[in-house]
């Protein structure tokens, strides 16, 4: 049962052209000429309950129209969306009890106060039972260390500090989906680190539905199952992340630790399916592709010549394997 | 009927932050309480130097419009704190937005806008115009009765209402501009002329603030009753507040979807 269902979703914005020059702002004042552009595309997709999607794309590649649309902040061109039952544009208030989102740097906290004031105005308005909001309050302060900073104020937070408490505000009233834009956008490693612990943790505990666009793919290949891969404003990959690496991923890369080795192994071995590209006295490093070849055949092979101590796999990055889909789509 | 309680009571919550938001900064609120005194200070001179030059407008005395005057400031000092967030929406939502975070709220939009309102030393209004409807119904030797009090209480609020839903109706432009503050702001100035008796006015303006905008169903009509000049026009004051009111957020609805199918 899907919770979140898109059928042939589009929009189209009507944006004003811009000329150059002053006189071209005056023009634009009076007689603005207008170009209209598909943000999104004719889009599909269908999310399950419990399902950790990683939304993501270029820059302009639609991902935030398409966030919006789910959110209910903007009505579709044309398409159909139901979220849990709803259709968001349509009972966007309704809709918004049911999910939580988090907009890049924006804070949907008071600013001007302390932390946990915003958490006691949130739960009058999501009206979240007392008993719940204490067990919430208490788990994400240990998951996302909130102790000292409730009593603080917002704005004298640092980023990460800050995000973490956002991070918490979205979760308080039990979302039954999140959508995350950029969450992890100027943060240290160990923020990051700490928010993706959170959302997997939240994830296998109360089912939430996670949607997250984000330019840093570490927190995909982290916290997600799935990958949507959007490109001007369409979808050319809907599917698991591991054949999302299979399928596009080039190469994996295997470091082989030997001992009594020849001067030269390159010399004796000769294979198709795989390639030694570097070597040291008691190291192979080796390049091969997933579907040709496995790693035992490899080292049925090597160990003809040396003895294999350990070995070190390597993956090629959802980044590595991106770049290469970009290149090839602009080239077409 | 459940869920204007809980908006009511939601816009009271929003209303406290805000207040605790304020009161951080001390110094913005006494230099903010003396300009009120100092605007208030300005319109009492003028109402002097008139009465210093003729001793009735319109059949009004002195002391009969300083107590219009004085019910006048009682609905302006609660509109002025209450719905001051309206101001906000072009310049502040709108600009940087974060319209789209309200928007994402489990609350009507405008639950959230009005509920931020700041502006807490537009109270010093209020309670000048308590002190001069009190000070002038005793120089009138005007009984204050129970029902008086109660009268006099309810359509101040009535009164506000009526004013913060045109000015409600007034910030559906910040959906086309940022500078929605000034076109609430010059069609709020028009108010001015419901400070006097209207039958000072021609007719262009007696159904400007009568009809179109009717500002005199505020402070003008019920400052009649309360002389004894006209009993019944009082009672559609709520009428009109009601009706003000479903139009206002009829159109402000009308306008936000539009506004999020343009997507701008």
């Amino acid at each position: 049962m899907s919770i979140i269902k898109v059928e042939n979703l589009k929009k189209e914005y009507k944006i004003i052209e811009k000329q150059n020059g002053l006189f071209g702002y005056f023009k634009n004042l009076i007689k603005p000429q207008y170009r209209e552009i598909t943000a999104v595309n004719n889009i599909n997709f269908e999310i399950k309950k419990g399902e950790l999607v990683g939304y993501i794309g270029e820059n302009g590649a639609g991902k935030s129209t398409t966030i919006k649309m789910l959110t209910g902040l903007l009505t579709p061109t044309s398409g159909k969306i139901i979220v849990d039952g709803i259709v968001p544009n349509e009972k966007r208030i309704q809709n918004n009890r049911n999910i939580g989102a988090v907009f890049g740097q924006k804070t949907q906290l008071w600013w001007d106060l302390p932390v946990i004031e915003s958490f006691r105005l949130i739960k009058k308005m999501f009206r979240i039972p007392e008993n719940e909001y204490r067990k919430n309050l208490k788990n994400f302060t240990d998951i996302l260390n909130l102790e000292e900073l409730l009593e603080k104020q917002v704005k004298n937070l640092s980023l990460g500090q800050k995000m973490r408490c956002e991070i918490a505000a979205t979760f308080l009233h039990n979302p039954k989906i999140v959508y995350l834009d950029e969450p992890t956008i100027g943060l240290d490693v160990f923020v990051k680190e700490n928010i993706r612990k959170f959302i997997k943790e939240i994830n296998k505990e109360k089912e939430t539905t996670v949607i997250l666009t984000t330019h840093d793919l570490k927190d995909i290949e982290d916290v997600c199952d799935r990958i949507i891969l959007l490109d001007r404003g369409q979808i050319i990959y809907d599917g698991s992340k591991q054949s999302f690496k299979d399928a596009y991923g080039k190469y994996t890369l295997a470091e082989l630790i030997v001992s009594s080795k020849p001067v030269n192994c390159k010399e004796f071995v000769h294979s198709d399916s795989f390639e030694i590209i570097e070597e040291t006295e008691n190291k192979i490093k080796i390049k091969f592709k997933h579907l040709e070849t496995t790693i035992v055949n490899i080292m049925n092979e090597i160990s003809k010549y040396c003895i294999i101590d350990d070995i070190h796999m390597k993956e090629a990055e959802l980044e590595e394997i991106l770049k290469e889909i970009y290149k090839g789509a602009y080239k077409k | 009927m459940k869920q204007v309680l809980h908006n009511i009571s939601l816009y009271l919550s929003f209303l406290k932050i805000s207040l605790k938001e304020i009161l951080i900064y001390r110094v913005d609120c006494i230099v903010g309480i003396f300009s009120e005194l100092v605007v208030e200070g300005v319109s009492l001179i003028f109402i002097f130097i008139v009465f210093r030059n003729t001793d009735n407008l319109a059949g009004w005395n002195f002391q009969q419009i300083l107590l219009l005057y004085g019910v006048t400031r009682i609905s302006l000092g609660i509109v002025g704190y209450c719905f001051d967030g309206l101001y906000d929406i072009g310049p502040k939502y709108m600009r940087n937005g974060d319209f789209d975070k309200i928007l994402l709220r489990p609350v009507h939009p405008l639950v959230s806008i009005i509920g931020a309102s700041k502006e807490f030393v537009a109270l010093t209004d209020f309670f000048i115009g308590i002190g001069i409807t009190i000070y002038m119904l005793i120089q009138l030797a005007i009984p204050i009765t129970f029902l008086l009090i109660f009268k006099i209480v309810f359509f101040s609020i009535v009164g506000a209402l009526i004013i913060g839903a045109i000015n409600t109706i007034f910030s559906i432009s910040s959906f086309w501009t940022y500078r929605s503050n000034e076109v609430i702001w010059s069609f709020y100035r028009i108010y001015t002329f419901a400070q006097y008796p209207i039958d000072i006015y021609n007719a262009f303006i007696k159904i400007i603030i009568t009809v179109i905008l009717p500002f005199a169903f505020v402070a003008y009509y019920p400052t009649m009753e309360y002389l004894g000049f006209n009993k019944y026009m009082i009672y559609l004051s709520p009428v009109v507040a009601i009706v003000l009111w479903i139009i206002a957020i009829k159109l402000w609805n009308l306008a936000l979807n539009k506004y999020r199918s343009t997507g701008t």
